[in-house]
């Protein structure tokens, strides 16, 4: 039973609209007038220390566990350094956009145009990004939605899982320090390669000294405010905190409170550092459950106190906000900070892992129905049946949580990337479905690729459907393709060159990055940094992986290239000239050729005339990415993963064959297109195990919408149960469910108010539906609802 | 015949039910008047060999869910032939099957079939001779007989009584349906299986007339009280709901 001090802070997360706090800002823009000319990692320690020092503490009602980002208890703050740009054009309508709006008074807009931007302009790494972008991958990958990377621009990378079985519960910061001293000692300044290892170090003697200081200012207050409290019970609690705050991050924790207290201060520091997306917990139940277990052997923690706890920190976790563009926002729509916690799966010597913390996980997410964490499992082939009863138990609650993903495709991916098995086996996920693992530097969605518009471009002579604007290669009018193996080259040639202006793109990124935003807090967090003494940033990770590369509509190319196939080619329905102009015409006046179109075979539907040819995109694809070296001259990798990337992608994307009209959402991950996986899940989840998951390391995702019926009974989620497994012995990585019957939600968009607390699963992760704008609801209602199971 | 992959309602775990069409029963209630006659605007012809094809294909899933093959109908025994060669086939491969018959078969013909069955469903319509003949346009003796017939084989075995308003849900139908279980010491266990009109697309889709509209659903209510009486009588009740 949820407490009712967790209830009254639930209630403020569901109820309370976001609020941005200028105060890091201001902070950070100051600390850097006094560094000028020194080393960037250093500036950037220095700033993070300041903030540490200087920010207002704000202990709130009732918590337990503590460390405020700003002023307000649900709150965003601003990263200037990463872009002013966009935060100066938008946030005179952050209060009134449609998807993640935040609160913005005219005097913090006042302040930041007076105090903070002015230092910037010219300084950031938008501006640096957009002045060294080569002319033609800018016209075709900025603010186009056919290649998108500006989260790699316009913010920090995020994507990080801090280390802290090997290093953060074994050291603490205090033995970080240590640790860096001793290193610095050993190095010799008459050594270039040395003195850059000097910066390094010292820039996380400064981020380490700032959290710590950081973590006892908050104990200070606590113990003040403990002084002035009349309820005995909240003075002992305020000094059970001081006290924690003493002990953590300084010090390895000692017990179970400090750990979670400890993790939190983790969180605070990143988001002061660099407000991240996919700041991962990582594997939550393996590196706590010994302190739950010692606590409980001592007889010093209840389970009840152990999941109050554990619910206090989900709802910390959502409590802050990843401020973001509107352009953004559209791709990772409803407050998203993507912190991924991973439960269940192997250990590293391979057996079993789960643990009482892991079914706490579970239950907790069931309790505070929070949309943080990103609450994953692992499901291996001998996964206890009690674990795998919770997972399909909380899948029928309709949060959409967890995320179920397959323990053994995500080893072979990583695996296929070079880690060593017990490294491999030891994995978690990060953002929403990408395999990862907590000594590795990678950047998990960089960019975003529109397979759709590669297949525009060869049907229009290299031209947008809409604009009209040309923005592929050049290509003959359509009408003179005579076979459809003509078509599918002509798609591969324009489809190869979207790839490489993505890898342009990032290679770009991935540079300015090098020079101008090292991440001396997050490489702290990282041994392997640590050792060799250098920022993550520069390749300081045991494992650096190549930035991923997400494909976007899948099942609209696959469906698009069957139907060119059958209507003009095979059953000679109609001319290309004739389907290229119904596609120009938006389908108007082609109504019949519409319904044939829509007719002809889907992904989706174990059907392998279309799912050979979706199999055959997806391998080129693969292999396409994969010939590009990053600056660390790692291969690119590719995915098919989630976020809400398919329908800013599908705005911009004309009519296409399959059926699918000017600006409809285009498809997800390695789901089927909306709507027409008619057969069974049966034959969906064949369809989307044909592709070759385990070779695509950055992730794949298949989304499913069952009727809640099916899995109202034990027995119902026991068929679940046994469905996921089939899934992941045919090879795939990833499934979610949304439970929740279109009536429901047809009822939540009339009636917000109902439903405020109402998950949904969105793509790769969950999130409230009510803060999802209407063209994002629309669309999870669209997807195909399996009755029949 | 007619292919339902991924039911659940019909026996344990994800199974596949092979429709066959053609009846002897003509109920008045029937949900899939296709499977009334064999020939019509809603059935097909198919080769043995494809459909085992299908059902293969489909293994993977059954084996993680416990599932398998359902036989059902129109009437599963109604093409013996079929049955029979299906039947062998799969139990062979070894998957979990399963039939849903109303009873009204030669017992001796369909009793090799029947002793490789995982489950056995078998109708009981109606106790009393005559609304059975009334309702379905034959008497329930036979019915009866294969009952007690088919319990005694050992293969775990569950009646069904479509439970239904203004047909069998008099005290005196349902008392005596649950004395013939009592009296003849069968070992199968009892299913209720609620009345619903699902099936009305199906008679337009055939040109059929409806079912009568004075058949009606029992509630939740009616269908705990029953299973309440049949604890009494010393029954076992399941829901594969």
């Amino acid at each position: 039973m949820i407490t009712q001090r967790i209830e009254s802070i639930r209630q403020n997360y569901v109820n309370a609209k976001p609020a941005l706090s200028c105060e890091r800002a201001y902070l950070w823009t100051e600390s850097h007038k006094k560094t000028e000319g020194l080393p960037v990692c250093i500036r950037r320690a220095r700033a993070f220390y300041d903030c540490c020092d200087q920010l207002t503490v704000h202990i709130f009602d009732g918590e337990l566990v503590v460390g405020a980002i700003g002023e307000h208890r649900k709150c965003g703050i601003l990263t200037p350094e990463f872009s002013w740009l966009w935060v100066d054009r938008e946030m005179d309508t952050f209060s009134s956009r449609p998807q993640d709006p935040y609160e913005m008074t005219d005097e913090q807009r006042k302040f930041m145009r007076e105090k903070v931007f002015p230092y910037w302009k010219g300084k950031s790494l938008e501006e640096a990004f957009l002045s060294r972008l080569p002319e033609d991958t800018k016209k075709i990958g900025v603010d186009t939605g056919v290649i998108d990377s500006d989260s790699k621009w316009r913010q920090a990378v995020g994507e990080i899982t801090p280390d802290y079985q090997d290093v953060l519960f074994k050291k603490g910061f205090g033995g970080l320090i240590k640790q860096a001293e001793e290193k610095i000692a050993e190095l010799d300044m008459a050594n270039a390669e040395d003195e850059e290892k000097r910066d390094f170090y010292e820039s996380t003697l400064w981020t380490s000294r700032g959290i710590i200081r950081y973590a006892n200012r908050y104990a200070d207050e606590a113990e003040r405010m403990a002084g002035e409290e009349k309820d005995p019970q909240r003075a002992a609690e305020l000094r059970r905190i001081a006290a924690n705050c003493r002990n953590v991050p300084e010090n390895p924790p000692a017990n179970f409170y400090e750990a979670i207290q400890f993790l939190w201060f983790v969180q605070i520091g990143a988001i002061l550092s660099e407000n991240p997306l996919a700041l991962n917990p990582g594997r939550f139940d393996q590196y706590m459950d010994p302190y739950y277990e010692a606590d409980l052997a001592k007889g010093e923690i209840t389970e009840d106190f152990a999941l109050e706890l554990i619910e206090a920190l989900w709802l910390k976790y959502s409590e802050w906000v990843w401020t973001i563009s509107s352009n953004t926002a559209d791709y990772f729509a409803g407050y998203n900070q993507f912190q991924n916690l991973t439960v269940g799966g192997r250990k590293r010597d391979g057996k079993d892992a789960t643990n009482p913390v892991s079914y706490m996980a579970l239950k907790a997410t069931e309790e505070v129905k929070s949309h943080q964490p990103g609450l994953s499992v692992r499901i291996h082939a001998d996964c206890p049946k009690e674990f795998l009863d919770a997972v399909t138990h909380l899948v029928s609650k309709g949060t959409g949580f967890p995320a179920i993903h397959s323990d053994s495709v995500g080893y072979q991916m990583l695996i296929n990337l070079g880690y060593e098995p017990d490294d491999a086996r030891d994995w978690n996920n990060c953002g929403c479905v990408v395999p990862h693992f907590r000594k590795t530097g990678e950047w998990t969605s960089a960019a975003n690729l529109n397979f759709g518009s590669a297949l525009e471009y060869a049907l229009n002579e290299g031209r947008s459907l809409m604009t009209g604007e040309k923005m592929g290669l050049d290509e003959k009018p359509a009408a003179e393709f005579t076979s459809y193996e003509e078509v599918e080259a002509a798609f591969f040639r324009q489809f190869d060159n979207l790839c490489r202006h993505a890898v342009i793109s990032l290679l770009t990124a991935q540079r300015l990055h090098k020079e101008m935003v090292p991440r001396p807090f997050l490489s702290s967090c990282n041994e392997h940094c640590m050792e060799v003494g250098k920022d993550l940033s520069q390749g300081g990770a045991k494992y650096n992986v190549g930035p991923v590369i997400t494909g976007i509509g899948l099942a609209v190319v696959a469906n698009s290239l069957a139907a060119v196939r059958k209507l003009v080619f095979e059953d000679k329905v109609c001319t290309m000239d004739t389907l290229a102009k119904a596609l120009q015409a938006n389908w108007e006046g082609y109504e019949d050729l519409r319904a044939k179109a829509q007719d002809c075979p889907k992904y989706g539907n174990d059907d392998d005339y279309v799912d050979d040819i979706a199999t055959k995109v997806a391998n080129h694809y693969y292999h396409e990415v994969h010939q590009y070296k990053d600056v660390f001259g790692n291969p690119f990798t590719t995915a098919f993963m989630g976020i809400s990337n398919y329908i800013p992608m599908g705005r911009v994307l004309g009519a296409t064959p399959c059926g699918r009209r000017n600006g409809d959402p285009s498809s997800e991950g390695v789901s089927p297109y909306v709507g027409t996986d008619k057969s069974t899940p049966l034959a969906a989840m064949r369809s989307t195990t044909k592709v070759n998951q385990e070779i695509h390391s950055g992730g794949t995702l298949l989304n499913l919408r069952l009727d809640p019926n099916l899995v109202a009974t034990k027995r119902g989620q026991a068929n679940l149960g046994a469905m996921i497994q089939t899934l992941f012995s045919l090879g795939a990585f990833h499934v979610q469910f949304n439970c929740i019957s279109s009536d429901t939600l047809r009822d939540a968009q009339a009636h917000p108010e109902n439903y405020r607390d109402l998950l949904v699963r969105v793509a790769g992760y969950s999130t409230q539906f009510v803060n999802l704008s209407k063209s994002m609801q629309d669309a999870i209602i669209a997807r195909t609802e399996h009755t029949g199971f | 015949m007619q292919l339902q992959h991924f039911s659940v309602n019909d026996g344990e775990g994800i199974r596949t039910i092979v429709f066959m069409a053609g009846c002897p029963l003509r109920c008045a209630w029937c949900s899939n008047p296709e499977g009334q006659t064999s020939r019509n605007a809603m059935t097909h012809y198919v080769e043995t060999e494809d459909v085992l094809r299908e059902l293969r294909h489909q293994a993977i899933f059954y084996r993680q869910s416990g599932g398998g093959v359902t036989f059902s109908g129109g009437e599963a025994t109604a093409q013996p032939e079929f049955l029979r060669e299906m039947v062998d086939a799969l139990y062979d491969e070894g998957f979990s099957l399963a039939i849903e018959t109303c009873g009204q078969f030669d017992f001796e013909q369909q009793e090799p079939v029947l002793r490789k069955m995982d489950t056995i469903f078998m109708d009981l319509k109606h106790i009393d001779p005559e609304r059975h003949r009334a309702f379905t346009g034959v008497d329930n003796r036979t019915i009866l007989e294969n009952i007690v017939k088919t319990d005694r084989l050992g293969v775990p075995m569950v009646v069904r009584i479509p439970a239904i308003l203004g047909v069998n849900d008099s005290p005196e139908a349902m008392e005596g349906a649950f004395r013939f279980f009592r009296d003849n010491n069968l070992s199968a266990k009892l299913e209720f299986l609620p009345y619903h009109r699902y099936g009305e697309g199906k008679y337009k889709e055939l040109g059929l007339p409806l079912p009568d509209e004075a058949f009606g659903t029992p509630t939740k209510e009616d269908i705990s009280r029953w299973s309440k009486q049949a604890e009494e009588y010393g029954i076992t009740t399941i829901s594969y709901k």
